[in-house]
């Protein structure tokens, strides 16, 4: 196990080289620069436009340009430059990631313990009015945009007369020490972006779980089991649940990235102090190695994930294992 | 001549010397402005998360804001009538000849963290900041007039010196740049033995609050990152109200970072924040909010600053039959007459914009003609018989005019499709266009594209905006032929920056409108530079380099708890009625 996960690590370096190559390449394609913005500016002459260049490098050629950011991660582990905040990539983003960080984990385990037992439920109640019920419902959440919950909610909280229509904390309690009203006052808005973003994953694995359970409910080993005489309940969550669960473990992985690009819009609309609007304003304005830096680590979560699902899987599924 | 122009200097120099130090800021009577009483606090929205905390190390609206709350120029304007005052200076003098500027700094100033203010800040601000031309939001261009550096020198602890190589009427105008703590910034200093570019890496967004001292009404107290600046008042602040009270009234002015508009007006309903600039297209929800009771009043005003739309045709055009059309003044003058400005400022600004100037804002008292009889009549009649005359009464079987070589009289309008306006006025005119047989093609890109477009010459027609500004010489860049943002003609613009413009290039009245720019740079007499912008005016209003089309008025919503809100529209340095706001 230990080897295949080394083996598995080692082959991330030359594809993450590659992911490197190609996000610099699609990030040069898009027309202007960084300092196009600027123009209209009464203050910036050609001539400040003509030194920012060369400060920022943008004079070089771009494989230089591409081969200097490489180089300084590999020797010293420096992510580049933003070229808008005028400070090392890295700690920027070490800034905005514990929000986004303490957001993905919550929504993600929220998610998780109401749309299993949802997609349990429904998938052994089949054809009951109730289960159909909750299948529409997750049909609609899935359907309905993340952001356009979020404006939903917001104008609900402001019909009532409520003040929580954003963010994470009231305006008094962003910059205070902790206490027990400012925790009070997060979970009093905390509850606008956990429905969401969370409904649009609930609905997701309802539906998951929901499929793999009914296409597990009717193989030969829950029938032999229930010819056994197992108990109903031994056989649902022994044997059929236990089996079922396993695609969405594969599916745990491969949802790490959304902690980078996932929740965009809703964080812009929301007004939540997480990564995704650092990095949409940096593809906007051609912040080149912030983007670079946060679509690399995109990158790398996506390949973690999928290895620590493959993992997990094999933890959970004899029939997966190596050696 | 010569005596009026001394006399002018004389008064503008005792003006300065009557005040002492503090400065009473009184005389906004008409404005609704009275005494307030000190306390309370007042929140604001915030676009994004400042880039750094130190104002000439980047470019960025959102530090603006800020830094205009935490920092004081030498002069600044009179809110009401935008006339310079002194500010950090006291008074000032200028030689006969418009060449030597001598500001005396007031005395008394201190830091936020109580060092004494002098002339060793000033030009060390200037020298490594304002005229430095690798800080990145300095200004070094000003500094540098007929090829020439500007000076400046100390002459005492408290007064600076300025050497022109050449009059600079605006000059005294431009001085509004806020002035730096050289105890804090020493080590960025070239003087010091730092580079010159170092400077940009002064105080960053993670710097320790302590460090940030300026001489304005507030200070630093916290920034927490993506979330909220908080500043706190200014104890050593030099201003006071009439009767003589401490400003700002404020205790503290918080900043919340809210990125979306929409969010903002959620927020502002919900009461988290207290006053919030908003759009004409936002203006009747909340008007009616108001109306039915909620807590705050809706204001608009007549704007000086801010960027009143316009069309513009590309004299340049790829295709050289319809470049021939855009770049004969008979066919912008006709088109002129399918610009439906009342419909525009009703159905696009709900009213609540005016017809335009020509290049200065009609509240621009000191520069403005009124142009308003050159801007025409919506005549589409008229529009169709201009055409023909012109040679272009050929249309083909969809009704739409032929070029003199038979191909279709067809324009891309290209336009910014992230705005409320844009949008809106580029179908309206699409829509007006095409009665009059002028095709019209609708390219949208993003609004923060479309000078890089105009820049680049591939366009035919575009929407855009520029900011007014009450002097004429600020925007020289835009207006002047040749200049390096008047993009509709490119061909008279120098092959290398700096070169100057090829005036061969130029059109007669073209050509006329650059000597006036060059003339009125220079030119001493306040009398004299109003006639020749005159005389510019009128050649625009005729010649339509662009075509304008309406002036935007001003829109704030502010909380009833507050009193002496007067508009502010962002960032312009030496404008900030801010420290009159009290908490009722």
């Amino acid at each position: 196990m230990l080897t295949y996960a080394l083996r598995r690590l080692l082959g991330m370096v030359p594809t993450l080289l590659l992911i490197s190559a190609v996000c610099f390449v699609v990030i040069q394609l898009q027309p202007g620069s960084f300092l196009d913005q600027f123009k209209e500016d009464p203050r910036v002459t050609p001539e400040s436009l003509q030194a920012m260049t060369r400060q920022l490098g943008l004079d070089q050629p771009l494989w230089a340009q591409y081969l200097h950011w490489v180089r300084g991660i590999v020797t010293e582990g420096d992510f580049g430059y933003s070229f808008a905040n005028g400070r090392p990539v890295g700690s920027l983003i070490w800034e905005r990631l514990g929000w986004t960080v303490f957001l993905a984990v919550l929504t993600l385990v929220v998610s998780w313990v109401v749309a299993v037992p949802l997609g349990i439920y429904t998938a052994i109640h089949r054809h009951r009015r109730r289960s159909t019920l909750l299948n529409l419902l997750g049909y609609i959440s899935l359907a309905t945009p993340d952001f356009l919950v979020a404006l939903l909610l917001i104008a609900l909280v402001l019909r009532t007369g409520g003040t929580n229509v954003g963010g994470l904390f009231s305006p008094d309690y962003i910059d205070a020490l902790w206490s027990g009203a400012r925790v009070l006052d997060l979970l009093s808005h905390l509850w606008i972006p956990m429905i969401a973003i969370g409904l649009e994953g609930v609905a997701g694995l309802m539906r998951q779980m929901r499929a793999s359970l009914l296409d597990v409910l009717h193989q030969d080993y829950v029938r032999t089991a229930q010819a056994k005489g197992l108990a109903g309940r031994r056989v649902l969550w022994g044997h059929a649940v236990r089996n079922a669960v396993n695609p969405l473990i594969s599916l745990a992985g491969l949802s790490l990235p959304s902690l980078i690009s996932g929740t965009i819009i809703a964080s812009i609309v929301l007004n939540l102090p997480t990564i995704g609007p650092f990095l949409y304003d940096s593809l906007l304005n051609k912040d080149q190695f912030v983007a670079m830096t946060l679509l690399m680590f995109s990158a790398l979560l996506l390949l973690l994930g999928n290895l620590l699902s493959d993992l997990a899987l094999a933890w959970a599924d004899p029939r997966v294992r190596f050696e | 001549m010569f005596v009026s122009r001394t006399l002018a200097l004389v008064s503008l120099a005792l003006l300065g010397a009557a005040s002492a130090a503090p400065k009473k800021v009184s005389g906004y009577g008409a404005l609704g402005v009275v005494n307030g009483k000190a306390g309370g606090s007042y929140t604001l929205p915030l676009g994004d998360s400042p880039q750094s905390l130190f104002y000439y190390g980047v470019i960025d609206n959102n530090l603006g804001l800020i830094s205009q709350q935490l920092f004081d120029g030498l002069v600044e304007f009179n809110l009401a009538t935008y006339k310079i005052e002194p500010a950090l200076a006291e008074s000032w003098t200028i030689s006969p000849d418009g060449k030597v500027y001598t500001f005396k700094l007031r005395s008394g100033v201190k830091w936020s963290d109580g060092q004494a203010f002098n002339a060793d800040d000033v030009v060390f601000t200037y020298k490594n900041m304002i005229m430095n031309p690798e800080a990145r939001a300095g200004d070094p261009g000003n500094f540098k007039l007929g090829g020439q550096n500007v000076t400046i020198s100390k002459v005492d602890a408290m007064t600076v010196r300025f050497t022109l190589p050449q009059p600079a009427p605006a000059f005294l105008l431009q001085q509004r740049y806020f002035i730096m703590p050289q105890h804090k910034l020493a080590k960025y200093g070239q003087e010091n033995g730092a580079k010159p570019a170092d400077i940009n890496g002064a105080w960053p967004t993670n710097v320790a609050e302590s460090e940030v001292v300026g001489t304005g009404p507030f200070k630093l107290a916290t920034y927490t990152a993506g979330q909220k600046v908080t500043l706190t008042r200014n104890p050593n602040y030099w201003k006071v109200d009439a009767a003589g009270t401490k400003l700002p009234y404020l205790n503290s002015l918080d900043f919340l970072i809210i990125r979306d508009p929409q969010a903002q007006v959620a927020q502002f309903l919900a009461g988290n924040l207290d006053q919030l600039n908003i759009s004409g297209a936002q203006f009747p929800d909340l008007k009616q909010k108001e109306v039915a009771g909620a807590p705050f009043k809706v204001m608009r005003s007549t704007a000086l600053f801010g960027s009143p739309p316009f069309v513009a045709y590309n004299f340049d055009a790829k295709n050289a039959a319809l470049a021939k059309v855009l770049s004969d003044v008979r066919f912008r003058r006709a088109m002129q007459g399918a610009v439906n400005r009342e419909r525009i400022i009703d159905a696009v600004y709900n009213g609540l914009a005016s017809l335009p100037g020509h290049g200065v804002a009609p509240a621009n008292k000191a520069f403005y003609t009124n142009t308003t009889r050159q801007l025409g009549d919506f005549d589409l009649a008229a529009v169709g018989s201009a055409l023909d005359a012109m040679g272009l009464s050929k249309k083909n079987a969809a009704g739409v005019r032929l070029l003199p070589n038979g191909q279709p009289l067809e324009l891309d309008l290209t336009y910014g499709t992230d705005s409320a306006v844009y949008p809106p006025i580029a179908t309206i005119l699409q829509s007006d266009f095409a009665k009059v047989g002028v095709k019209v093609n609708l390219k949208g890109i993003l609004s923060s594209r479309l000078l890089a477009t105009g820049q680049s010459g591939d366009w035919e027609m575009i929407l855009h905006a520029f900011g007014d500004q009450p002097d004429p010489e600020l925007r020289r860049p835009i207006w002047q032929p040749g200049g390096s943002l008047y993009y509709w003609h490119r061909a008279p613009q120098p092959a290398k920056d700096g070169d100057p413009a090829n005036t061969a290039r130029m059109a007669a009245w073209e050509k006329e409108i650059y000597e006036i720019f060059n003339k009125a740079a220079v030119e001493p007499s306040a009398s004299a530079r109003k006639a020749l912008y005159t005389r510019w005016q009128l050649l625009f209003a005729q010649n339509l380099p662009v075509t304008p089309i309406a002036k935007p008025e001003n829109i704030g919503a502010v909380s009833n708890k507050y009193g002496n809100y007067m508009y502010n529209l962002g960032v312009i340095p030496g404008y900030n009625p801010v420290p009159l706001i009290y908490q009722k």
